[in-house]
């Protein structure tokens, strides 16, 4: 053990102040300390996807990275879509079947937001390319490549 | 009373279902995707501490010494548990068969590489991990054995000395008459498959919280339970308590597909919190415990197998004999696995005779675990391929040879040779469906016209059976008692007319509430809405299973329809009351009480409900003031098993035909998949949106299966698959998008028609996929029986077949 830091850092808009251990995974941190259980965990070995969030608005796996790495960054979670309501890109995901048991939900749906923020016409090849870092072991990504395409179709409204 | 349930969606007090039968959206998704599901590894509870266990590097060894050195005055360290602690505390777990367990901690030695040895509770988890670093174990290595084969030998090592064998189960089944069959047969197609290791890999591990009370010596878990009620029982077994002290609360969990597993883990956090003062321990799996050892790994195999034909290619024998490696111990219901094929033994074919020889072997892997479609998918590939097998050597095409041999439509129900009833089918119809669907005709000059150029185009076509809401009765050959899986409901409705399902088993993806929803939401005449579906805890609940073996679709619609039947009974007896009427003249239709042939004398639904608790002076004498109602189902006509374990086990029997086209590259070995097609008939659907959904993960893991996922161990049998970047599961680039086609045979035998669906796209695809590659490698004069065929196993064979011309 080592002694804890200070990091400070925005997390869907709020700003946080905490100490941390330098070894704390900042999915442990987002989930344990700040109780932002949306993001999962699968594989804490940077496979999986399920804990992907976005650090400055980049998809960055959150069990790969610390919690002292992100001093001073902006992130936002699965918590942070939406606005007390279903973000278009969830409510894609919920008409097209997107999800079954919903624990890879959060990381594909951060990952969707990345792909639609940079490219709002998506062919499916690219769908494919910007969800490839993305296990769902329940759909067979077929309904999820759906709810990806009525999902840039409904931002692009 | 008895209750009627509706066989039919005809038969719903509905005019016209608005709900049930359409792709509604899922109930259950706000929660899902906005991250706010408690899953298990999201609940806290005060004080609760973190669990982190000691698992051995070796796969057999002697335990000799434990020194727990600095561990226990490590800051935040609060409790440690070794063998010593279960030894005093509890039993080794059932087992199937039985008497191959161990308990929770190993106590003289450990059979398989990461089997816990000691574990820590403490603050948190970081400082339960440092705090294994500190634990010594002294191991006296013993020679391990890896290889199912080997461990038959006299001269193995055993894995339990006490049975001077590692044989577990070794018998062999005959149905009908085999041998004849084999004598009278023109020909005689035999082959040998090796089918290695695949596992469920959910995407949350499982994970528990154990509470033990100290006073009142009780224990409660929430947890990521597949079966809560079947996990409860395992429990008052290995620690010793009154069922009705145990209490398990199913958290919502991230997938299980069989394979959660859970029980050790269960039983060493429960220690945990007795020897930490009753503190709640919650132990969360790591991924890497999981792949090592958690309920990751099935169907370990090695088959022979032939196939008895006439002259013009009908089938009238199948003998398969199956050297089933279990691993180390019984404990995971691996063994169920093997017995589950003789559900649908010769498939969608007429086939009247059958042997099963069968061998369960115990080594020093992980033991096995269930997995989706428990033991079929690998069954199915070995019946399928020597269907092609015989095709080829006849000349026939795939197609025709599978049309000549299908139980015809109107031979239903139809007993096969291993005792199963199929309720009802028409596999030609699935046949000619997927023939049209994938233009099959068009597919094989495709074929042709690329084997011109040497390129290695295959076509795989193959009908299987979905065995559908699983019995006990199934797996008496292994060991497995009883007859009959109740799932049990509460159905109310509140005194502002909103409606509550109560459940035994949680959230796991399947779409379960938004279909007890629609059901509800139709036999009352509410909005989609009105209904909530909660799960109760094993205390609470009603007799259940959940979810498994196909069922829970068939089992929780049943239990709910008769709920909902016995609810509208109390309902007309009031509403009869309030409109001066007899009870035989009132039913219910539409959400109003309505007296026939009285129009506008009617109350609806909600206002008798309120009635029935607020105005207790208005209720006849033989109702009491509660708008609720239980009903318990179990598949009707289930049979015990003979000693050849013949019965009537699963209740319905859906069919598919799928079609892959597919292309191996000749100088990697790397398979690619061009177009695949499914027609499947599970009979009414009841959301057919789920129903495609469960169809297209069966097909997702059923490509992992053929080409790319697989449990490897070395000669010591050290797992080299420990991690996602070894075990392969399929991505988004790998998985094909399917066309399907939905072909409706309704069940005589279940209620509005609906099949046991989930595991059969599981039971298909990697047959169809190994049948294509055959099919592309035909010409080469070499065939693939080793799966998962991955490129370098591929490759080989196409090295082979260049130096054979």
């Amino acid at each position: 053990m080592t002694t804890a830091r200070q990091v400070r850092l925005t997390v869907n808009g709020v700003a946080y102040e905490a100490q941390v251990e330098p070894r704390t995974t900042l999915v442990d941190f987002l989930r344990g300390d700040l109780g932002l259980t949306g993001t999962h965990v699968g594989c804490e070995h940077g496979v999986c996807g399920a804990c992907t969030i976005l650090v400055n608005g980049r998809s960055v796996r959150s069990c790969l990275m610390l919690a002292v790495q992100a001093d001073g960054d902006s992130l936002t979670t699965v918590e942070g879509l939406g606005d007390g309501k279903l973000h278009p890109i969830q409510e894609a995901f919920r008409e097209e079947h997107g999800l079954q048991c919903g624990f890879c939900t959060p990381g594909f749906l951060m990952a969707t937001y990345e792909l639609l923020q940079l490219n709002r016409s998506p062919s499916d090849e690219e769908i494919k390319d910007a969800l490839g870092g993305q296990i769902c072991r329940c759909t067979g990504y077929q309904a999820i490549l759906s709810s990806v395409r009525l999902a840039a179709a409904k931002l692009r409204e | 009373m008895a209750v009627e349930i509706p066989k039919a969606l005809s038969d719903l007090p509905v005019s016209s279902p608005r709900w049930i039968g359409r792709s509604v959206m899922r109930v259950e998704d706000p929660l899902l995707l906005s991250g706010r599901a408690e899953f298990i590894d999201n609940v806290v509870l005060p004080r609760m501490l973190h669990c982190a266990i000691l698992r051995s590097p070796y796969a057999h060894a002697r335990i000799r010494g434990i020194d727990l050195g600095e561990a226990e005055s490590l800051q935040g360290v609060v409790a440690i548990v070794t063998g010593e602690d279960a030894q005093r505390w509890t039993q080794p777990g059932p087992t199937l068969p039985e008497n191959w367990g161990t308990l929770c901690l190993a106590t003289d030695k450990v059979r398989f590489v990461g089997e816990p040895v000691a574990a820590v509770a403490a603050t948190s988890r970081y400082v339960a991990e440092d705090a294994l670093e500190h634990i010594q174990v002294e191991y006296e290595s013993l020679p391990p054995v890896a290889d199912p084969v080997k461990a038959l030998e006299p001269e193995s090592p055993l894995i339990f000395e006490e049975h001077g064998s590692n044989v577990m189960l070794q018998r062999v089944f005959k149905y009908g008459e085999i041998d004849a069959a084999f004598r009278d047969a023109d020909h005689v197609y035999t082959e040998k498959f090796r089918w290695h290791r695949v596992g469920a890999n959910p995407l949350e591990t499982f994970g528990v919280i154990s509470q033990w009370d100290p006073i009142e010596e009780s224990l409660t878990c929430h947890g990521s339970f597949q079966s809560a009620s079947h996990m409860a029982l395992g429990r008052t077994l290995t620690l010793g308590l009154p069922s009705n002290k145990v209490r398990l609360i199913s958290q919502p969990h991230g997938g299980s597909f069989g394979g959660k597993g859970g029980a050790r883990g269960t039983d060493i956090s429960a220690l945990l919190s007795r020897k930490a003062g009753g503190r709640p321990v919650k132990w969360i799996e790591d991924r890497m415990e999981y792949l090592m050892a958690g309920g990751s790994q099935a169907w370990d195999r090695h088959y022979e197998a032939s196939l008895a034909l006439k002259r013009d290619g009908t089938a009238i024998g199948l003998k398969v004999k199956l050297l089933d490696d279990l691993g180390a111990t019984a404990e995971g219901y691996g063994a169920m696995s093997a017995a589950k094929p003789l559900a649908s033994f010769t498939g969608c074919y007429a086939i009247p005779a059958a042997e099963y020889d069968l061998t369960i072997v115990a080594t020093n892997k992980l033991p096995a675990s269930p997995y989706r479609g428990m033991g079929p998918p690998p069954h199915n590939y070995v019946l399928e391929h020597l269907m092609d097998i015989a095709a080829r050597d006849l000349g026939l095409d795939p197609a025709e040879i599978r049309r000549r041999n299908y139980i015809p439509p109107d031979r239903f129900p139809y007993t096969i040779p291993t005792g199963n009833e199929y309720d009802s089918g028409n596999y030609e119809a699935a046949l000619n469906k997927a023939l049209e669907m994938s233009e099959y005709k068009e597919l094989r000059e495709e074929q042709a016209q690329a084997r011109k150029q040497g390129r290695l185009l295959g076509i795989g076509l193959v009908s299987t059976i979905e065995p559908g809401v699983f019995d006990w009765n199934a797996y008496a050959i292994v060991g497995m008692p009883g007859t009959g899986v109740p799932e049990g409901v509460r159905v109310g409705i509140d005194v502002l007319g909103k409606i509550t399902l109560r459940v035994g088993f949680a959230l796991e993806g399947q779409g379960q509430y938004t279909v007890g929803a629609q059901l509800l939401a139709d036999y009352f005449g509410v909005e989609l809405d009105d209904v909530r579906v909660v799960a109760q805890d094993t205390q609470s609940a009603p007799p259940h299973f959940g979810p498994g073996g196909s069922r829970l679709g068939v089992a929780m619609s049943a239990a709910v329809l008769g709920a909902a039947g016995r609810l509208k009974d109390k309902l007309v007896k009031v509403a009869a009351g309030l409109l001066q009427s007899k009870p035989e003249d009132v039913e219910l239709m539409d959400g109003m009480l309505r007296v026939k042939g009285v129009p506008g004398a009617e109350m609806p639904v909600a206002q008798v409900a309120a009635t029935m608790l607020t105005r207790s002076d208005l209720l006849p004498p033989d109702v009491d003031p509660s708008p609720e109602a239980t009903y318990v189902w179990t598949a009707p006509g289930r049979t015990p098993a003979d000693e050849q374990g013949r019965a009537k086990t699963y209740l319905t029997a859906a069919n598919a035909c799928h079609v892959v086209l597919l292309e191996i590259d000749p100088e990697t070995g790397f398979v690619k998949i061009l177009k695949y097609f499914i027609a499947d008939d599970c009979g009414t659907r009841l959301n057919p949106s789920n129903v495609e959904g469960m169809i297209q993960g069966g097909v997702a893991q059923g490509v992992g299966a053929a080409l790319l996922e697989e449990y490897v161990y070395d000669e010591e049998a050290q797992l080299l698959t420990s991690t996602f970047m070894d075990y392969l599961l399929p991505t988004i680039n790998e998985v094909p998008m399917t066309e399907k086609a939905a072909l409706v045979t309704p069940s005589p035998f279940t209620p509005l028609g609906a099949k046991g669906v989930g595991e059969g796209a599981i039971h298909t695809t990697p047959a169809a996929i190994m049948c294509a590659i055959n099919d592309a490698l035909a010409p080469l004069g070499v065939r693939a029986t080793e799966v998962p065929a991955s490129p370098n196993r591929i490759w080989s064979l196409l090295r082979e077949a260049k130096r054979t011309p």
